[in-house]
This record gives C-alpha cells, structure tokens and sequence, in this order.
C-alpha cells in the first residue's frame, strides 16, 4: 500500500512541475495591448471574410489542382525513399540480423539508434534550407529533406516493430536451422507487415503536410501558392489552397485508417 | 468468408493503389519538373557544397562565431527563448485538448460513459472532431504565417501557431485513449450520485494520466523540433535569427544555431523520456 501511494505521488508531482513549468512560461510574454499589429484585428476580419467566400473560379481551381499534384508527387518521393532507408535502418538497428547477445551486436545496434536519432533530430525544412543553399533549388531538395527525417522516424518505428515479433516462430525457425536473412524474410517480415504498412501510411499523411510547407524555400506545391496569395492578401484564395490541403490530408487520413482497421485489428 | 475476402482485397488494393503512386510521382518529378539526378553531382555543384560545408565549419572565416563568447551568450539565450516557446505552445494545446476531450470521444457522445445521454451529445462530438481534424491538417507553419499577420513578432505567435497545430493531434490521440479507457469505474462514480467534475476527477482523470502525459511529452519532443521552423516566418526564437544569418551569408552563425538546436532536441529527448518513465510506473 505503501508502495502504491509513493507512485501515485510521483506522478501528481511530475503533472504539477508541468503545470508550474507551462505558467512559468507564460511570464516571458508581456502581455500588454502591444500584442497585435496596428491593422491586426482588420486583417482577421477579413480573412474571417475570405473563409467564408473562399475563391472557386475556375483559373483558381484548376491552379489548386495542379499544385495539389505537386504536393502530393513530392511527399510520395520522400516517403518512397523514406520507407527504404528506414526498412534498412529499422533491419539494422533492431538487431535482428546480428548474432545473439556479442558486445559487436550491441555496439552495432547502438550506433545505428544514434544514427536514427541524429536523423530524427533536424525538421526537414532546415534540411531543405541548408540543401537549397548547398545546391540551389531542385525537386532532390525537397525530397531528400523529407527523406531524411522521416526515415528516422520509420526506421526507429520499425525497429521497436521488430523487436516485438512473437518468439515463437522464430525459435521454431531457428531449430530448424534458418539463416538469419531467412529468419527475416519468414519470420520477422509476415509478422510485422502489416504494422510497417500501416505505420508508413500513418507518415503517409504527415508527409504530405511537410511536402506543403516545402514551398518556402521556393519549391512549388498548395503551400507556395498559398504563400503568394497571402502575399497579394488575396485571404480568399488562400483558403481555397488552405481547403485543397485540408481535404488532401483528410482522405489520406481516411484512407490510412481504413486500411489500418483492416490490418491491425 | 466474404468479408475476409473483401479485407484483404483492399489492402491489396491500397498497397497497389500506393505503389502506382509511387511510380507516377517519380516519372512526373523526372519528366515534368526536369530533375536530373546526375546533375545533383554535377562538378559545378560539388564545389558549391565543399563551399557551404567549408563556410558551416569556419574555414577560412574571421573569428567564427561559434569561437566566440558573446555570440554563444547571445545563441544560449535564444536557445532558452526556443525552449519557453515549446513549453508555451505544449501547454496551450494541453489546456485547449483538456476542455473539449471528454465530449469529443464517442462513449461519452453516446452516452456511455456518464450513464447520461443528451440530445446534442454527438452534435458536439462531431463539431470537435472537425475541429480537430482541421487544425491538425494545417501545418505548423501555415499557422504561423496566418497569425504573423494578426500579432506582432515574438514567441507567442509562434507558440500559437504551434499550439494551433498540435491541439488537434493532442485532440485526436486523447479523444481516442478516452475512448478505449475501461468505463466501469467511471459507471458506478456515476451511479453513486457524482457530479461532471467529480467523474472527470475521480474516475476519468487517474486512469488516462499516464497515457495523456506520455502523449503530451511525445508532442513536446516533436514540438521542440518544429520551433526553429515557425521562427524563419518571423516568430522569435532560434529559427528567426537562423533565417537571418542565412540571408546574410554568416554561415558560421548558422552552424552555432544548428549546434544549439541539436543540444535543445536531444536535451528534450532526454526528459521526456524521463517524465515518461515517471508516468508509466
């Protein structure tokens, strides 16, 4: 009983030190009417007023459409080379091809974890950057800066998949004496397809959200036109693109948890 | 036997509809938009990276920044200021899930949850989930550049912005915790006479706690990774001065804020993995 109350203690603790942490922060605001623009208050009226008549001419339209495409062609590549590299990522830093419990296997394991961490760390908009202004502009900016981090993130993803495939099949695999590269193929992979598939649609939909916001270093897509018209404060045709995106995301969305109801459940 | 037939029917649909994708993107990037891939390494643009890469690493610079004192006070303060903002938008998001939560998730729509069904339960359950669906839909970025032209430069723009973007994610994944949670608790609370707060206090609070912080801190942790990028629009932060620096070619000041913010992402990491292990236990 004891034991209990001490946990219970540590957690409300640690949800008051977040509390006091969130109201520690908002002391760094100084919250006087210097807060909004001069014309602020008017610019939200009339993008209020933009939401409500968003522009659906047909020029607008089909503009929307195409960079739609765009968006969408890129998030595709990325996420193509994203699933790749963090399959392979996921296969090597999971262990699972390497002998059992040697000092090589958990050094192995741990440089590909910091490996992905590394990966992970830095958003793909600060990799575009730093490749826009490496190599100028071109669609490989775009798809490498969304290929990077993400396939950090798979590859950690997967690796957690794979370690967390059933014993059983495999020992019988193993008795049987199965390479490792077969214990993959008929072990690990049956088991943990349809976690992989359906986590990699899940990023599906975040990448195309990163694919929009691409378009700020100059690389076409809804976000740069959004960007232009919000430039030209044309507020309707900015939530025009804004719904383009909107609903892109949503099907996507629908459709991953269609096909994640099916395979995981 | 139907149904099994249908369910694998569309995931190899899915799988083939995604692999057409796949190549129809590829084919346009290589055809429509011209990208040569052996151009990437043409010689021309070897050079310009060895002379990126040579100017993030303050070869050849004058007194590069990140071997100079002031300049690393100036990116620690930054750095706190990036921090503080991530902890701002992490707790609006929190504060703007906690208040719609309970009627967003479908037991208490129907009426499950609180024994209590009311007429525009699902109206409002509906209502919330668009909500959510929207704001997590636009990203964090696109926020930023609405709310830039409404409130002026500063950290609370960008922690709206991220806040924004994250409350529908905060939304949706504890809507659906909510939803899973065992109800029975809850059920006799109710039964028993207690009042709305009483039930959230009692039953729904402790069970969905670990959960709930252990998303918050996951959103914190990817939160912190996206502050630099509502600063380049002009929220403060590490990301302002690092657009900044970027446009005036002080590529040694741009390497000092890529160090600070793989310092900020990976200190991060390390505690909320540590609150996370505190609200598992």
């Amino acid at each position: 009983m004891q034991h209990k109350l001490m946990y219970f203690h540590s957690k409300t603790i640690l949800t008051i030190v977040m509390l006091l942490t969130f109201i520690a922060s908002l002391f760094s605001v100084e919250w006087g009417g210097e807060l909004v623009h001069a014309g602020g208050w008017t610019t939200m009226l009339q993008m209020i007023q933009g939401m409500l008549q968003p522009d659906f001419s047909l020029e607008i339209l089909k503009l929307a459409f195409m960079s739609a495409w765009i968006t969408l062609a890129y998030a595709v590549a990325g996420m193509t080379l994203a699933v790749l590299f963090g399959f392979v990522f996921g296969v090597l830093s999971s262990g699972i091809l390497l002998k059992n419990r040697g000092a090589s296997h958990y050094a192995v394991k741990n440089f590909f974890r910091g490996m992905l961490g590394f990966l992970r760390a830095i958003h793909e908009l600060v990799w575009a950057l730093l490749f826009v202004a490496a190599t100028g502009i071109s669609p490989f900016a775009a798809i490498f800066a969304i290929a990077i981090p993400y396939s950090g993130i798979l590859g950690r993803v997967f690796s957690d998949i794979f370690t967390n495939v059933p014993e059983k099949p495999l020992q019988s695999l193993r008795a049987n004496g199965a390479t490792r590269l077969q214990q993959l193929l008929y072990g690990y992979l049956p088991f943990a397809a349809p976690d992989l598939i359906s986590y990699a649609f899940y990023r599906f939909e975040c990448a195309i959200r990163s694919s929009a916001i691409m378009s700020f270093i100059g690389l076409g897509g809804l976000g740069f036109q959004i960007q232009l018209s919000m430039q030209d404060l044309h507020y309707d045709e900015v939530w025009t693109f804004l719904i383009f995106l909107i609903g892109m995301v949503m099907i996507v969305d629908l459709w991953s948890q269609m096909l994640r109801k099916r395979l995981v459940a | 036997m139907k149904h099994t037939r249908f369910k694998i029917g569309f995931v190899r649909g899915s799988l083939l509809a995604a692999f057409l994708l796949m190549i129809t993107s590829w084919m346009y990037i290589f055809s429509v938009e011209d990208a040569d891939f052996l151009r990437l390494f043409s010689e021309k643009n070897k050079q310009f990276t060895i002379e990126f890469l040579q100017n993030l690493a303050g070869i050849g610079v004058e007194n590069p920044a990140f071997t100079n004192a002031e300049s690393w006070k100036s990116a620690a303060v930054l750095s706190f200021k990036t921090l503080v903002m991530s902890v701002m938008a992490v707790g609006f998001a929190t504060l703007g899930m906690l208040l719609t939560v309970i009627p967003a998730a479908s037991t208490a729509a129907s009426g499950m949850l609180t024994l209590s069904r009311t007429r525009y339960g699902w109206f409002i359950y509906g209502f919330i989930r668009l909500f959510y669906t929207v704001s997590r839909a636009v990203p964090e970025l696109l926020w930023a550049m609405i709310i830039i032209l409404i409130l002026k430069p500063g950290i609370l723009p960008g922690a709206i912005a991220l806040a924004l973007h994250n409350f529908g994610i905060l939304g949706k994944l504890c809507a659906e915790t909510v939803e899973d949670m065992d109800i029975r608790p809850v059920r006799s609370l109710a039964s028993s006479g207690a009042s709305k707060p009483q039930i959230f206090l009692y039953g729904i609070f402790p069970t969905i706690l670990p959960k709930f912080i252990s998303y918050i801190v996951y959103r914190w942790e990817v939160i912190i990774r996206t502050t630099v990028v509502v600063g380049l629009v002009g929220a403060g932060g590490l990301g302002h001065e690092f657009k900044l620096s970027m446009s005036w070619f002080h590529y040694t000041e741009v390497a000092l804020y890529l160090i600070c913010y793989v310092i900020l992402v990976f200190l991060v990491d390390l505690i909320s993995e540590g609150m996370r292990k505190i609200a598992q236990r």
